[in-house]
């Protein structure tokens, strides 16, 4: 199978990035005034949106409220004309159902969910396009909107997809990129301390070529860790100043 | 205007917990105060000892009812056991959603417990003063009380819609009609009654 270059002679990849380089980022926090907390982000074509409610009491069945700490209910959706050929569930599905509780399970390691038991915080990460990274954009985006709404976490959680082209490891995959059917590592990181919210790796990667693209997830990641700290430090400024202190 | 504060993100490394005690917005790991929200650094010095160190943010997020807390309720309804209400106000900030409480027969007053009426307590509709005794378990809400003198009901509508004028710790009166019902009265404290 003649599968297209993913790395050209010069070192080049298909969208004319450098194997370890980022796609480029832009992303606002405090999008919508209703919801607690909410964020936009665009990583190069991949829109996702996130927005938080919470910490409030149980809704739906009580008997599932934790006495200990607060649960965190997420939803993963995947806008009808966000992939090239429109969609026709946008939820529901098994891999939207998967992605879901994949959010659930790193949000549950970053919150710090012992300080509000027996009540309920409510992620919905929506993506607008999807252009590869979907999850990792939902996982960045969900993290503003979480700060955004002054829920306490433990640490940022970014996300960040590699893969391996021959021998060099890629970062941040885009859609054509993850279609070719390689290995695709995704990895949830806490920056600060160096712990992994989330490992996921899709296809066959052998052992050996683990630690490389595994080390290559973790520098993307930490790079988007300094991405996003502007853009809180920066809205933290503008609040401050909108409010006149 | 005040000089720009210094601003912290949540996983950012503060002091070390021999500097000082962590307060709200911070949590405390291997020895050292990181920070948990997104906002202004602020340290406060107390006389025992050490500073201590929190983040605040400039919007208040959600605060919950604590155990022991003073929460203004509204009822919504009644029954021979227990009355459940509205939780509106925890002390005076105001809630963005309501929390479901519930006020039950042998809470309502502190002496004579069993010969209590909630009927004769409260009514659909009536503003109650309680304090939260128990956050409840998996099946309940927030358990409230109103077995002091301060705690019952400081407003209520009589069946003409008008409000009614507290005569006595069991009684109200509406001023109109002149007639009287019957409820667990709020002796409220005179700095807090408006004129």
């Amino acid at each position: 199978m003649a599968a297209p270059e993913l790395l050209s002679d010069e070192g080049y990849r298909a969208d004319g990035r450098r194997p370890a380089e980022l796609r480029k980022i832009r992303a606002r926090m405090g999008v919508f005034a209703q919801a607690d907390g909410s964020a936009y982000i665009e990583q190069g074509n991949t829109k996702a949106l996130a927005v938080v409610y919470g910490p409030h009491e149980m809704r739906g069945s009580r008997s599932k409220a934790l006495p200990d700490r607060a649960l965190v209910n997420c939803q993963y959706s995947v806008a009808t004309f966000g992939t090239s050929e429109r969609r026709r569930r946008p939820r529901g599905d098994r891999q939207t159902g998967e992605l879901a509780l994949q959010l659930q399970q790193t949000f549950e390691a970053a919150i710090l969910t012992q300080l509000h038991p027996r009540s309920q915080i409510d992620i919905y990460v929506q993506i607008l396009q999807a252009d590869g990274g979907n999850y990792c954009a939902g996982v960045n985006a969900a993290t503003l909107a979480v700060m955004d709404a002054g829920i306490p976490m433990r640490d940022y959680v970014c996300a960040c997809s590699a893969g391996l082209a021959e021998d060099t490891p890629l970062a941040d995959l885009s859609s054509p990129e993850e279609a070719a059917g390689g290995p695709r590592l995704v990895l949830a990181l806490l920056p600060a301390s160096g712990q992994i919210a989330l490992l996921q790796l899709s296809a066959r990667l052998h052992q050996e070529r683990l630690e490389t693209v595994l080390e290559a997830a973790g520098q993307a990641c930490r790079a988007l860790h300094a991405v996003l700290d502007r853009v809180v430090r920066e809205r933290l400024r503008e609040v401050t100043a909108l409010l006149g202190d | 205007m005040a000089p720009p504060a210094r601003y912290c993100v949540p996983g950012e490394r503060l002091c070390s917990t021999e500097e000082a005690t962590a307060g709200s917005g911070t949590y405390t790991r291997h020895g050292f105060i990181f920070s948990s929200l997104a906002g202004c650094l602020e340290k406060r010095s107390e006389d025992s000892g050490l500073p201590v160190v929190s983040v605040v943010r400039d919007a208040e997020s959600q605060l919950l009812p604590d155990v022991g807390a003073v929460v203004t309720c509204k009822v919504c309804s009644i029954n021979s056991r227990f009355a459940k209400v509205h939780i509106l106000y925890v002390g005076s900030t105001p809630l963005k959603s309501t929390f479901r409480g519930t006020i039950r027969r042998e809470d309502i007053r502190a002496t004579e417990k069993d010969k209590v009426e909630v009927y004769k307590s409260f009514r659909p509709g009536d503003i109650v003063l309680a304090k939260v005794i128990s956050l409840g378990d998996a099946q309940s809400n927030y358990l409230l009380s109103t077995a002091e003198n301060e705690l019952g009901v400081v407003v209520a509508r009589s069946e003409a819609g008008v409000q009614m004028v507290p005569i006595s710790w069991c009684e109200m009166q509406c001023p109109r009609t002149h007639t009287k019902d019957f409820r667990k009265v709020a002796r409220v404290q005179p700095q807090f009654l408006q004129t």
